[in-house]
């Protein structure tokens, strides 16, 4: 895949993917509880890259997992693709992952037991996107050159093979959001290069993209980079 | 072995619905072990604990009435014989107490060794004592103190009881028609209108019982003049109350080896994955020099940590369970139930054989995984390539695969439910079968519907009702074997061709065609030694005797297959008193209540052809009725242990793939999974399980459970134990429901936590 030209400004900025407004999170209970997110703001638009950095344990992946649904807010408000989340039940958060959000991980996170192919496809048939996923996961898997990993299981792939897949099982459905969660951290410097150039790819495909990241080249192809520091974001 | 039982405490400390999941798990398997063990101790040694605390003598000889000096005088020339009892026997007594009536066997014993033990109360001490079967005083509710009378040909005796007394010689009352009081031999004298030193039993205890037949050769040259004389050795008496009971006996004995084997296999199973699930533990404690025994001793000593008390408390549930059961199976035999100490230390090596199980168990594998080398334990190695294409659907197929993932674990578990399967089927057909032979009259082999009393004319006007195909008078009596007098038996007779009223499945031989011929039971063929062309000699209680030639051998069920079909001919001329009624079968399609409302409006009262229930006669069949009642309890605390464990067995396997698996499961979760679908990655994995268990547990019972506990059951009849469409339906949609039961389960666990969770565990 040809490297895209860097972009400063979304094309669209019509409505954000991702608006969070007050958002508070703590572990813990009584005098031990921690306040690891304490009233977190955010937009994110369409075709927008955000990288999120900051120390371990400051908090960069628990806004990850709100943004996904994965986990619960304390307070606060968080929007994505227009759904408000905090009204959403566990059947409302499950279907709007299936429509609009994909996710990519450190561990990469395929499953043992399905190939490469059946991994990228894995989401279609969990939303029954109808026929045409397979035809869109073939294309995705050629055009992020891993055509020959298609058959094999995830042990017998490279890292960054593995790691590309993983971007697209997240990009099958066509979500509106990719949400990735240190996606370079198992990966060499190169691999983690490449990765990281194919999230500004889907980003400029007018997706939005919000990286939680070590990376320090991340700030190279993100169009924002924010810390959390204190529980907040900093620019 | 220190850091890896500190690694395994540390994990029973942080994942304690782990351990209670694994501890239950050993409870539920201790629970099934205990069952079988108690089962198959109690049952299979109740005879002989039973004779050893009677005392039962290794022969009993009974004979003519002749004096004590008459036969001391040949029993004194016997070389082998260590005691002497002297017993004065009278049969056929009326019995009376608190209102309730029984003809039974009065027995007047002297004083030394008496041949039965007595269980509550004390023993018979002078005139005027009675001691009682226990099957008598719980049918009739005596307690010492209570009076009993007893009539017979000399007089009538009121008699206080004084205890109950045991003796394995016979089932008990009212399995048997004739319950047995113990009284003073004086007594038994008057009561028999006997002279003074009269005696009808001797009861001989042998000193070396290996050299009893030659015992018993010099007895019979020995008893010259003795009339009317026979024997019957303890293993005669074994073999008589195995033929009564043997039947059931049998298929639970053979059904508890094998739940015990289902159950060794569970543990087995159960264990072997814990240690799959610890390996790479195991890779890094190996990394840091621990040793591959070190590692399996201190596995093995936390899982004998865990299943000590799980073992325990599955233990005392499992006898729990049966134990009741059992008492109330060998209180119908006049078995005793094992002692305290000898149950408690059967149950005692029962939980040192699960403990040491489960510590084998996990010792094993832990010691195998150890010896591989340490980057295949770090790298989770064991997660195989699965088959790449399952004809399921996809979240199904996908379970399917995650199950194939764990390819011994699954075979284990496939073993142990196609075990239990199995089980659960034979006992369903035994139960059918049971209820086929209290219930149904064509497992008998009778082809009639009716009985009507006997009268004359009734023949002709029962033919005149409307919907009656056939009606014929059927006779029965008891008759004796004429060679030794020592078997009992049964003469069934219609006229013409038998097979019209009553035909069981013919063994060998043709069916009877003429009065001189008989066709015998199976069991009456093994008792006397009768082969198709033999002669079946009888005595009748009018002292006739009358011949036949055996030109067959069924296999009749109803009393216990020593029977004899005989036309009336030969009966009747012999003077005997009969036992006579009409039987009556129907017309093809002819309704069976319109039929008896035609007979109730002629004013002949109608009564409908029995199994076991109305085979013997309304105190016989009270007492066999309770004696299945009593059986069927027990299979079904058997089958309830049984199916339990199916379900643990499948409810494990989930609850272990939902923990090894739960970042698979989440990540399916965070890329929209419902719970619909969780719900199908968990049935596709019971599905795979169940569906190689279900068919290998059909054919395991078809081909090997069913044919060889039914040949083990009885030797006098075949009996075919191969389940039927309807208990294969019902196992079949017991394993649906537990599928969906333990998926649903599995699925509310696995998806109870916020998604990320186990997305963070690395």
């Amino acid at each position: 895949m040809p490297a895209a030209p860097r972009r400063l400004y979304p094309e669209r900025v019509a409505s954000p993917v991702v608006r969070v407004r007050g958002v508070v999170k703590s572990y813990g209970r009584g005098r031990g509880a921690v306040r690891v997110l304490d009233g977190v703001d955010l937009d994110v638009e369409s075709g927008e890259l955000v990288a999120i950095v900051g120390r371990s344990g400051s908090g960069k992946s628990t806004l990850l997992h709100l943004l996904g649904g994965l986990d619960y807010a304390d307070e606060g408000t968080i929007a994505v693709a227009g759904e408000r989340l905090e009204l959403l039940d566990e059947r409302g958060r499950t279907a709007l992952r299936r429509r609009a959000i994909g996710f990519v991980f450190q561990s990469f996170h395929l499953l043992p037991e399905l190939s490469g192919l059946e991994n990228v496809l894995l989401p279609a048939r969990l939303a029954r996107t109808g026929t045409g996923a397979p035809a869109r996961a073939r294309a995705l898997i050629d055009e992020l050159g891993l055509g020959d990993t298609a058959a094999r299981l995830p042990a017998t792939l490279s890292g960054g093979e593995q790691q590309r897949l993983a971007v697209a099982r997240a990009l099958v459905n066509e979500p509106a959001l990719i949400l990735a969660d240190e996606p370079t951290g198992n990966l060499d410097e190169e691999s983690g290069a490449a990765v990281l150039q194919l999230l500004r790819v889907v980003a400029d495909r007018g997706r939005a993209v919000v990286l939680v990241t070590h990376d320090p080249a991340a700030g190279d192809v993100a169009d924002r980079t924010l810390t959390v520091r204190a529980g907040r974001l900093h620019a | 072995m220190r850091a890896a039982l500190a690694h395994g405490l540390a994990r029973l400390r942080r994942d304690r619905t782990r351990a209670v999941l694994a501890a239950g798990g050993i409870a539920a398997a201790s629970a099934m072990v205990a069952a079988a063990a108690t089962l198959v101790f109690a049952l299979s040694t109740g005879f002989d604990r039973t004779a050893a605390r009677a005392g039962l003598p290794e022969v009993t000889a009974r004979f003519a009435p002749a004096t004590v000096a008459a036969v001391a005088t040949r029993v004194d020339s016997l070389a082998n014989v260590r005691r002497v009892a002297y017993r004065f026997e009278v049969t056929n007594s009326a019995i009376d107490a608190d209102g309730k009536f029984a003809n039974g066997t009065v027995v007047g014993v002297q004083r030394g060794p008496r041949g039965y033990a007595v269980v509550s109360g004390r023993d018979v001490e002078h005139s005027g004592q009675a001691v009682v079967e226990p099957g008598l005083a719980r049918a009739w509710h005596l307690h010492p103190g209570a009076r009993v009378t007893l009539s017979g040909p000399g007089r009538t005796l009121t008699e206080e009881i004084v205890g109950t007394g045991i003796a394995p010689d016979s089932v008990a009352y009212p399995l048997t028609r004739n319950p047995r009081v113990y009284v003073a031999i004086g007594d038994a004298r008057a009561l028999g209108g006997a002279t003074s030193a009269a005696v009808n039993s001797v009861l001989l205890w042998v000193a070396d019982p290996s050299q009893l037949p030659v015992t018993l050769e010099q007895a019979r040259s020995a008893t010259f003049g003795v009339s009317q004389l026979s024997f019957v050795t303890r293993a005669g008496f074994q073999q008589l109350i195995g033929r009564a009971a043997g039947i059931v006996i049998a298929l639970l004995v053979a059904f508890s080896l094998v739940a015990l084997a289902a159950a060794g296999i569970m543990l087995a199973a159960s264990s072997s994955a814990e240690v799959q699930r610890r390996r790479e533990a195991i890779g890094i404690l190996r990394t840091f020099g621990a040793t591959p025994g070190h590692l399996a001793a201190g596995y093995a000593a936390e899982a004998a940590l865990v299943a000590a008390p799980a073992a325990a408390v599955g233990i005392v549930a499992g006898w729990l369970a049966v134990g009741g059961p059992v008492r109330r199976l060998l209180d119908v035999l006049n078995e005793l139930m094992p002692g305290a100490p000898a149950l408690a230390g059967l149950l005692a090596a029962c939980w040192l054989a699960v403990v040491v199980l489960v510590a084998s168990a996990t010792w094993f594998p832990t010691r195998g995984v150890g010896r591989r080398p340490v980057v295949d334990s770090l790298r989770e190695a064991d997660v195989v390539a699965t088959p790449r294409r399952i004809p399921l659907p996809a979240l199904v197929g996908f379970g399917a695969r995650l199950a194939l993932a764990r390819p011994f674990r699954t075979a284990a578990l496939v073993a142990v439910l196609a075990a239990s399967m199995a089980v659960v089927l034979l006992i369903l057909t035994i139960a059918s079968v049971l209820n086929g032979l209290q219930q149904n009259a064509q497992t008998l082999g009778k082809r009639y519907q009716l009985v009507v009393p006997a009268s004359p004319g009734a023949v002709a006007r029962a033919r005149a009702i409307p919907g009656v195909a056939l009606a014929a008078e059927r006779y029965e009596t008891d008759a004796v074997d004429s060679f030794d007098l020592g078997e009992t038996f049964r003469f069934v007779s219609y006229p013409g061709d038998i097979a019209r009223f009553e035909a069981p499945p013919l063994s060998e031989g043709r069916r009877v065609r003429a009065p001189g011929e008989t066709d015998v039971g199976l069991g009456l063929a093994q008792a006397l030694g009768l082969d198709v062309g033999s002669l079946l000699a009888a005595q009748l209680p009018s002292g006739a005797e009358i011949r036949f030639r055996v030109v067959g051998i069924v296999q009749a069920l109803r009393d216990q297959g020593l029977v004899a079909y005989v036309q009336p001919a030969r009966l009747l001329a012999a003077g005997t008193a009969l036992s006579t009624d009409v039987v009556i079968t129907l017309r093809p399609h002819a309704d069976l209540q319109t039929v008896r409302n035609a007979f109730a409006r002629s004013g002949i009262a109608t009564s409908r052809s029995g199994g076991i229930a109305e085979d013997s006669g309304f105190t016989g069949s009270v007492g066999r009725t309770a004696f299945l009642d009593v059986l069927a309890t027990l299979l079904r605390s058997v089958a309830l242990l049984d199916g339990l464990v199916c379900v643990y067995a499948l409810a494990q396997m989930l609850a272990l793939l939902a923990r090894e698996r739960r970042r698979a499961v989440a990540v399916l979760r965070a890329i929209g999974a419902s719970r619909a679908q969780v719900l199908a990655l968990f049935a596709g994995a019971a599905l795979l399980v169940a569906g190689f268990a279900t068919p290998v547990g059909i054919a395991l019972e078809q081909f090997v459970l069913g044919p060889v506990v039914g040949a083990l059951a009885v030797s006098y009849v075949t009996l075919s134990l191969r389940a039927g469409a309807p208990e294969v339906g019902a196992v079949v949609a017991g394993v649906a429901l537990a599928i969906a039961v333990t998926a649903g389960w599995a699925t509310r666990t696995a998806t109870a936590g916020v998604i990320v969770r186990p997305l963070r565990e690395e």
